[in-house]
């Protein structure tokens, strides 16, 4: 017997006015693995956790970048992700030939709403199983911003989607009114602190398993893995080891009291 | 729930044996549980105003997940329900009305743009292999051929209504109580002042004002950002927002307002006592 | 789809495709010169208000220097039709543009600027014409650059893109019979310091002597300017004075004993 009737289709309302499929393709954003981004008056930053299936394999990307000016952070289904990579990627390069300018993000993401949204309305196509983060940096300055498979978008100052996001999520809350004047490798120190609530039990982050992007005024889209990201794993495990390990401990304890 | 479980109730294309059509009206719930809406024809034009929820404090409220919407120079929308159909039915909006004005050189009247979001809309209740949309749309237009202004209402079925006041979303039913009161519906005036005695946009910015916030209780709801926008003479009947500093004025006033009720009510109370 | 091209077969002629159809590659109502100079605070633009048909001067009071938004103008020369939908285009995404803006609030939100609307102008015009389907115009953009945050920067665009989608920046432009005649001209009298006076009456000169020369032009014209405060003015049309009491002007033969010719 079904538990719900109204549970196999896009296109069925439940009697409560619900999209039951939406909601469920939402809970596979819940599957991925962490993601954050956060910005200050002048950068956007993305960090991930990156996961590999085995000892012999290598990471699964979590960050792809878009354009000099935008990338994005993934939880979620990856092969949805990168469908929607390539075509963002190529909205953004058609904006750059025709108009000779990079593409406003505001404008992109609401149209990556929109076709998040069209996939939800229609027999023929489920919908993309992936939530993203996109952090960029335009005319207007930095933003970012957290799409949904339902087509909602929001613009943030600092979001995490993923599992185990939340105790990241908590930590960004009770920092965020302060990134505003973060200088960059600030804010990349915040992404790391609030990556590291997300980190599951036994494990840690690393070079390996940590991936940070950042892009911000005169800066283009930068990666930052591996070798690169070891020195801001130097230092989080400096700060932390002074004072700063309390304060994640704290965080985590007061997750725990919140959720 | 007497629908549910029947096997009527899985598709807009199918009619219940009483002549229902269960899917159009459970995505009405869906708009049942938004955000309040709120449109208010005036005197020298049309005030929309929406309640938007904001999830958590992270968010830009400023922009994010705005709900309303510029149409053409003189028209905009506001929407509640699943916003992300709401903008569906926003793009297909600014779509007709960019045609029309290819095809005939004039900017669209606003009956004919209500009529052509509602045929679009209903469009989504005919097939089996769509859905119907789980938003409301209130729409404001002017029309600088007739100089008038007018306010539309089109609902999921695809059904649209002109109005003097309307809402849609949680709050519509005392909402619309409230709306009653005001004079905005100029058959109903007692003197012979015609339409000078209808109430103008500023006082209707007041009013949407004090009625969202009459309905909001802040230990129970999420906090929101109050959404306004109007068209009126004063814009030169272009839709835009209504300044910020005057939304914020609007509010102080409504508070106060509201307060001043609560402390007569409880005066009353205690002569009654 | 294969092109024929047969003998002698001009490149400006329609090509017969193998699907048969052909499309217009030869103006038919068309206006003659723009004329565009930067100055100390913007942009000016000029032209005359006369439509041709042919080697008739069927339309006397046509506008071609256009506001596109409130900091964009363009100026058009060639096929008036094609002018037209051209300025349809792009008054039309400048209004997607204002809907589709992030913010309710006008002031908020970043226009268009110039050299945008400039390099899209391009991409159409280079789209058309790869289709063997131009639009018939070679199109002057005036405007200001922008700033990296979206504000309107204190330097001047103008720039120009012709009927086969080649685009050009310069202080000083003209298309047209313009381009042969007043050009030099402008290049000459040019300074990055004149005041708005001085550019002003450069136009007129380089107008009134097209209008001696250019047998399709006329001397019913308008200026357009667009100015570091941020405005776009386009003046009503009105008419130059001229001097037709020179000797060759007067006496046909100018002496020579010929049949009247020049």
């Amino acid at each position: 017997m079904f538990r719900n009737m109204y549970d196999t289709d896009v296109t069925v309302w439940s009697p409560e006015g619900r999209l039951l499929q939406v909601e469920y393709a939402m809970e596979s954003v819940k599957q991925g693995s962490a993601c954050i981004a956060l910005r200050s008056d002048t950068h956007s930053v993305i960090g991930a956790l990156k996961r590999s299936v085995s000892e012999l394999s290598s990471h699964q990307q979590k960050i792809l970048e878009i354009d000099d000016h935008l990338g994005i952070g993934i939880a979620g289904l990856t092969a949805d992700a990168r469908t929607l990579a390539k075509w963002m990627r190529n909205e953004c390069l058609n904006h750059k030939y025709v108009y000779g300018t990079a593409l406003p993000s505001g404008r992109l993401v609401n149209d990556l709403a929109d076709r998040h949204q069209r996939t939800t309305q229609t027999y023929v196509r489920r919908p993309y199983g992936v939530g993203l983060l996109v952090a960029s940096f335009d005319k207007n300055g930095p933003h970012v911003y957290q799409t949904c498979p339902s087509g909602n978008v929001y613009e943030c100052y600092a979001s995490a989607i993923g599992a185990r996001s939340q105790s990241g999520r908590t930590y960004l809350e009770k920092h965020y009114e302060s990134f505003p004047g973060c200088d960059r490798d600030e804010l990349i120190m915040h992404a790391l602190k609030a990556l590291v609530g997300c980190v599951s039990g036994d494990g840690e982050l690393t070079s390996e398993n940590g991936s940070v992007a950042v892009v911000g005024k005169n800066e283009k889209f930068t990666l930052i893995e591996g070798e690169a990201l070891q020195p801001y794993l130097d230092r989080l495990e400096l700060e932390s080891g002074n004072n700063g390990g309390e304060n994640v401990e704290e965080e985590q304890g007061g997750d725990a009291m919140e959720t | 729930m007497a629908s549910s479980g029947s096997g009527y109730d899985l598709s807009s294309s199918t009619f219940s044996p009483d002549g229902r059509i269960f899917q159009i009206e459970y995505a009405s719930k869906a708009v049942e549980n938004a955000g309040t809406a709120l449109g208010l024809r005036c005197r020298d034009g049309i005030v929309l105003a929406v309640e938007k929820p904001l999830q958590h404090k992270m968010l830009v409220s400023k922009t994010t997940g705005r709900r309303i919407h510029t149409v053409d120079e003189h028209a905009g929308v506001a929407i509640t329900g699943f916003v992300s159909d709401g903008r569906q039915i926003v793009g297909r909006a600014r779509d007709e009305a960019s045609n029309y004005f290819e095809t005939y050189g004039t900017k669209i009247p606003a009956e004919v743009l209500a009529n052509r979001i509602s045929a679009y809309v209903h469009y989504f209740t005919l097939h089996g292999a769509l859905r119907p949309f789980g938003a409301t749309t209130l729409v404001a237009a002017y029309d600088p051929a007739t100089k008038e202004h007018s306010l539309h209402m089109v609902e999921p079925s695809g059904v649209s209504y002109e109005y003097y006041g309307c809402a849609a979303g949680r709050g519509r039913q005392p909402a619309r109580t409230e709306m009653e009161k005001l004079s905005i519906n100029p058959k109903h005036q007692q003197g012979g002042g015609g339409d000078m005695e209808l109430i103008d946009v500023q006082e209707g910015v007041k009013q949407l004002a004090k009625i969202v916030y009459t309905l909001y209780d802040a230990s129970k709801d999420k906090p929101f950002e109050l959404e306004m926008s109007w068209l009126c003479e004063a814009t030169e009947w272009k839709h835009v927002g209504v300044p910020r500093e005057f939304i914020s004025a609007a509010t102080e006033w409504a508070k106060k307002e509201i307060e001043e009720a609560e402390e007569e009510d409880d005066d009353d109370e205690e002569m009654e006592e | 789809m294969s092109l024929s091209l047969q003998a002698g077969g001009s490149a400006t002629r329609a090509l017969p495709s193998a699907a048969g159809t052909t499309h217009t590659t030869s103006p038919i109502t068309t206006g003659t010169s723009v004329l565009a100079v930067k100055y100390r605070s913007g942009v000016l633009l000029a032209a005359d208000t006369l439509v041709s048909y042919g080697s008739m001067a069927k339309f006397k009071n046509a506008r071609r220097l256009l506001p596109i938004n409130s900091r964009t103008l363009i100026g058009g020369s060639g096929e008036y039709s094609d002018l037209q939908s051209v300025s349809d285009l792009l008054k039309r995404n400048a209004l997607e543009d204002k809907c589709t803006a992030d913010s309710l609030y006008e002031e908020e939100n970043n226009e268009e600027c110039a050299k945008e609307v400039w390099s899209y102008l391009r991409a159409v015009m280079y789209n058309r014409r790869s289709k063997m389907n131009p639009l018939w115009n070679d199109i002057v953009v005036a405007g200001f650059k922008q700033n990296d945050d979206g504000t309107t920067s204190d330097e001047p665009f103008l720039g120009v893109v012709d009927k086969i989608g080649t685009a050009y920046e310069d202080d000083v432009l003209a298309t047209g019979f313009g381009g042969y005649i007043a050009l030099p001209l402008m290049r000459e009298k040019y300074r990055p310091d004149m005041e708005e006076g001085e550019a002003r009456a450069l136009l007129e000169d380089c107008l009134r002597i097209l209008f001696y020369r250019d047998c399709r032009a006329l001397n019913r014209v308008q200026i357009a300017k667009v100015t570091r405060e941020g405005k776009v003015l386009v003046s009503e049309p009105y008419e130059l004075d001229t001097f037709w009491d020179f000797k060759g002007f007067v006496d046909t033969k100018a002496g020579l004993g010929t049949d009247g010719g020049w």
